[in-house]
């Protein structure tokens, strides 16, 4: 809202995913690659294997061209597109941890020297020296890591820098150490596994067997430990984040199992790769490569998701509002926007004021500066798409909005804005929908239930709707007439009494027969921070 | 409507360091970029010029061992830029982001052209000789890469500079395709820095020169020659090109330069003898084939010329937005540990990288010749 919003129309998250997908893959080889070519160029001079440092030269020019070009450009680029997508964030992180960046950019510096020098240094240096280089270049990429990595593990939790405001505090916050150790892992891991791409194209068999024995012991050990770490990392994020990929968030679920698979699959390749190290091809190793960036890239999205609906955790929303106040918020927390009206808090809105003409172009204007952080009309996390499936007409979708920050387990911030913003909101948003109830056709309670209730209440026996609903079912139906009653968050749905009666007689026989002792009321609109 | 008075709000984090910490940093690491860039892309051109001109037989020869230090040259601008994209967002994050965000396509684009001439440039450096067709067209692609690459940035550069433009192109539209095609000072601005890569390249020459001197008298002297040529041409037009770029200020800055301020002013002394002095010296250097004049008397008021129009260019800046920094002051809270292990870093990182380039070779004459 203080900044303007760019308008991607693939959706600008998408673009970051690309951005830092990429990046992370080829920047996690640069840190283990370093260790690699330096121990790998020792074992080969001890050996005296002419043949193994022959192929280490070639490899030395592959790591570098990755490196230092794709690598090290795409770092800037990350920096490039957050600065476009989340400025405010961006800004945020750049007063906060300059220190931090400028530490990180004598080390990248070091890095890039030291990486030219060791790779034109091969034919013109003595091995002490050149192997001196090799440490530099490791010593320093992994520098890199270790500063970089605080300013990561901050955003997802910055512990108690939200008190302090300290420097260290957040620089060392709970995730810090698990997280430098599963990266750490993964740099080494990547190194065995870039190692298996130029291996795979040499001739001399007995060569590529042996280079595919040594890269096996860096992956399959590395890869092996990944889930001790990782276990250690999810150990240290609060409970209710994590619950966002055990099941409470769609996304951030599938990105969890997905990388689980996805890691246990690299280590089978990784390990057939060392049964048959003779036979390896070009493209069994690239689809190593391959699947160990679907792993690394899904475990990089659950690392974002579970943060959701924040950027930094309990500070800075995806939407680029604060949680709460702070001395120099300008006015963009969720509670002062939303007393003051989106429309006049926003600074690049064109439609100041609402009136009956202006409800679509306004509610327009809402969604890019509120919701398309993270949304598009109907491409990436599109609304049109989640609108058709759940078939809500405009007054649902202004009764769910007022309701957001209760989705997924709270995967989105609430609402800023005023009552007739929120209908603003619902009037463009409706335009997007094109399906339409059927009337008159049977009513399916489950069906009912996954288009109206799901979003807030997961199937789960402590859940509100199936511990707290009445067992009487004609109590039930009644019930349900006046949501707002029950909870005023409550989406004035106006069910038809056809559907009430299905979603009772479906909550019945889903739920436990015992009744659940009664749990308390949920809290109300988290102004003041969310989950 | 938007109101085109605005600009965002600072973000609640103060500034972990006294201003003047960051404004040194800015332009002192500015200044390096700005070095090695020259270089590089000054590299590039004359390189390609060289291939093109007929009738010298040492052409092809000053393609290819220039080509082969573009790369690194690459590695050093983009390295020594990540230090002023990070200091001006420390200091002008509302001005530069929002500028960014309107034209955030061609911005975006700066970094899948930056890729595709790096590896272009690699290229020509590793495959030159048994290629020449495609090196020389892959050279033309990287170079004319950079150059839109140079232009993007002026064009995100000076639209940071007018607040007052923003509001009108983003009501327009919010997809992020706004250059600043109709500011003044844009064109000349653009040329101003590029010429000056042209001379700064043509140094590069003359200091490759200076380093086959003793080998390889007959090379060399084609590559001063062309080089130092180069160099004076470069800044005879750079004389007139800053001059029409002087012109194209609006009033208020441009007359900080013409006495408003003492300090602006006699930089401008200061840059305009230089600029005249470097033509004379190379000049000179030329006629009587004095080479160290060339590669160390030149080569230091060069850099002396450039350090002085990167001061220029931040006070033009904080002039441009002088209303917009007095309406928002900073708050300070100084981070003493992190900025105290930054400097110690800094400064070891500094003597490790003199000591990485003196253990190579890099400063006695085989090693420099042997590079």
């Amino acid at each position: 809202m203080n900044y303007p919003v760019w308008d991607v129309a693939f959706g600008a998250g998408l673009l970051m995913a690309l951005v830092a997908g990429l990046h992370v893959f080829v920047s996690h080889f640069a840190v283990g690659g370093g260790l690699f070519l330096v121990l790998t160029e020792i074992k080969a001079r001890r050996g005296q294997d002419h043949q193994l440092l022959n192929w280490l030269k070639a490899h030395t020019k592959f790591f570098v061209l990755t490196t230092v070009v794709f690598g090290a450009v795409s770092g800037v680029g990350i920096w490039f597109t957050i600065g476009l997508i989340s400025p405010t964030a961006t800004s945020d992180l750049i007063h906060i941890y300059v220190w931090g960046w400028a530490i990180e950019w004598v080390f990248f510096f070091l890095e890039i020297t030291a990486a030219l020098l060791y790779l034109n240094g091969w034919e013109k240096l003595e091995p002490r020296l050149h192997q001196w280089y090799g440490w530099i270049y490791f010593i320093t990429a992994y520098a890199s890591l270790v500063v970089i990595n605080g300013i990561i593990t901050f955003m997802l939790t910055p512990g108690h820098w939200i008190e302090n405001h300290q420097f260290w505090t957040g620089f060392f916050n709970p995730t810090y150490w698990p997280s430098l150790a599963f990266r750490s892992c993964i740099c080494l891991a990547l190194a065995g596994i870039y190692a298996l791409i130029t291996a795979s194209v040499q001739k001399d068999a007995a060569l590529k067997a042996r280079i595919v024995r040594w890269a096996a012991l860096w992956t399959v050990p590395c890869l092996a430990m990944l889930p001790v770490f990782g276990r250690w990392y999810i150990s240290r994020i609060p409970k209710d984040l994590w619950a966002n990929a055990r099941g409470a968030m769609p996304t951030g679920t599938m990105f969890a199992g997905l990388a689980c698979m996805l890691l246990g699959v690299t280590l089978l390749l990784a390990l057939l790769a060392l049964a048959w190290p003779r036979r390896l091809h070009l493209a069994f190793a690239l689809v190593v490569a391959l699947v160990a960036f679907g792993a690394m890239d899904s475990f990089e999205f659950v690392r974002e998701a579970v943060r959701k609906p924040y950027v930094i955790e309990n500070y800075l929303y995806a939407n680029s509002l604060y949680a709460g106040p702070v001395a120099g918020d300008g006015g963009f927390t969720v509670d002062k926007v939303s007393d003051a009206g989106v429309l006049k808090a926003a600074r690049w809105v064109n439609n100041r004021e609402l009136n009956l003409g202006n409800q679509v172009a306004a509610g327009r204007e809402i969604f890019r500066v509120e919701c398309s952080s993270c949304h598009t009309p109907d491409s990436y996390r599109g609304i049109h798409q989640f609108l058709v499936r759940r078939e809500w007409d405009q007054d649902t979708i202004k009764g769910m909005i007022g309701g957001l920050y209760l989705m997924h387990n709270g995967v989105m911030p609430p609402f800023a804005g005023t009552d007739a913003e929120r209908g603003a909101l619902a009037a463009y948003l409706a335009t997007l929908q094109t399906a339409h109830p059927a009337v008159g056709g049977v009513v399916d309670g489950k069906t009912v239930y996954e288009h109206d209730c799901a979003m807030c209440h997961a199937l789960r026996a402590d859940d509100h709707l199936f511990s707290n609903m009445p067992r009487d079912p004609k109590a039930a139906v009644d019930a349900l007439k006046d949501l707002p009653s029950m909870f005023p968050v409550m989406p004035d749905l106006k069910l038809s009494e056809g559907e009430r009666a299905a979603l009772v007689q479906w909550v019945n026989t889903v739920r436990p027969a015992a009744a659940q002792p009664a749990l308390p009321p949920p809290a109300a609109a988290p102004s003041k921070g969310g989950n | 409507m938007i109101d085109p008075s605005m600009v965002p709000s600072l973000d609640p984090n103060p500034l972990p360091a006294p201003y003047w910490v960051f404004k040194l940093l800015l332009v002192v690491t500015f200044t390096l970029h700005m070095m090695a860039m020259n270089l590089m892309l000054g590299g590039a051109a004359l390189a390609l010029l060289a291939r093109w001109r007929k009738g010298n037989a040492y052409g092809n020869r000053i393609f290819l061992d220039v080509a082969k230090k573009v790369p690194s040259l690459m590695a050093a601008t983009i390295s020594l830029g990540i230090a002023p994209l990070l200091f001006v967002q420390v200091l002008y994050g509302q001005y530069f982001y929002t500028s960014s965000i309107l034209l955030a396509w061609p911005w975006f684009l700066v970094i899948v052209f930056v890729i595709a001439a790096y590896y272009g440039f690699y290229f020509v450096a590793y495959r030159g000789e048994h290629r020449p067709l495609a090196a020389g067209r892959a050279m033309l692609f990287s170079t004319t890469l950079v150059l839109l690459v140079g232009f993007i940035y002026t064009n995100n550069i000076t639209l940071g500079l007018v607040p007052t433009r923003w509001a009108q192109k983003y009501s327009n539209s919010a997809s992020g395709w706004h250059l600043n095609l109709t500011e003044p000072t844009l064109f000349p601005r653009y040329l101003h820095f590029m010429i000056s890569a042209v001379a700064v390249g043509g140094l590069l020459l003359v200091l490759m020169a200076w380093a086959k001197w003793k080998q390889e008298r007959e090379y060399a002297l084609a590559l001063f020659q062309f080089g130092g040529k180069a160099f004076m041409y470069a800044n005879m037009a750079q004389i007139v090109i800053g001059m029409a770029f002087l012109m194209s200020l609006p009033r208020e800055e441009r007359m900080l330069f013409m006495g408003d301020s003492p300090l602006a002013s006699a930089l401008l002394g200061i840059g305009l003898v230089g600029a005249f002095a470097i033509i004379f010296l190379m000049s000179a250097a030329l006629r009587k084939e004095d080479i160290r004049l060339a590669g160390l008397g030149v080569t230091s008021i060069t850099a002396v010329v450039i350090a002085t129009m990167c001061v220029m260019r931040d006070m033009v800046r904080d002039a441009y937005l002088e209303p917009y920094l007095k309406a928002q002051p900073y708050t300070v809270q100084t981070q003493w540990s992190p900025l105290l292990l930054f400097l110690g870093v800094f400064v070891a990182g500094v003597a490790l990288w003199a000591v990485m380039l003196w253990r190579y070779g890099f400063f006695t004459k085989a090693g420099a010749a042997g590079k």
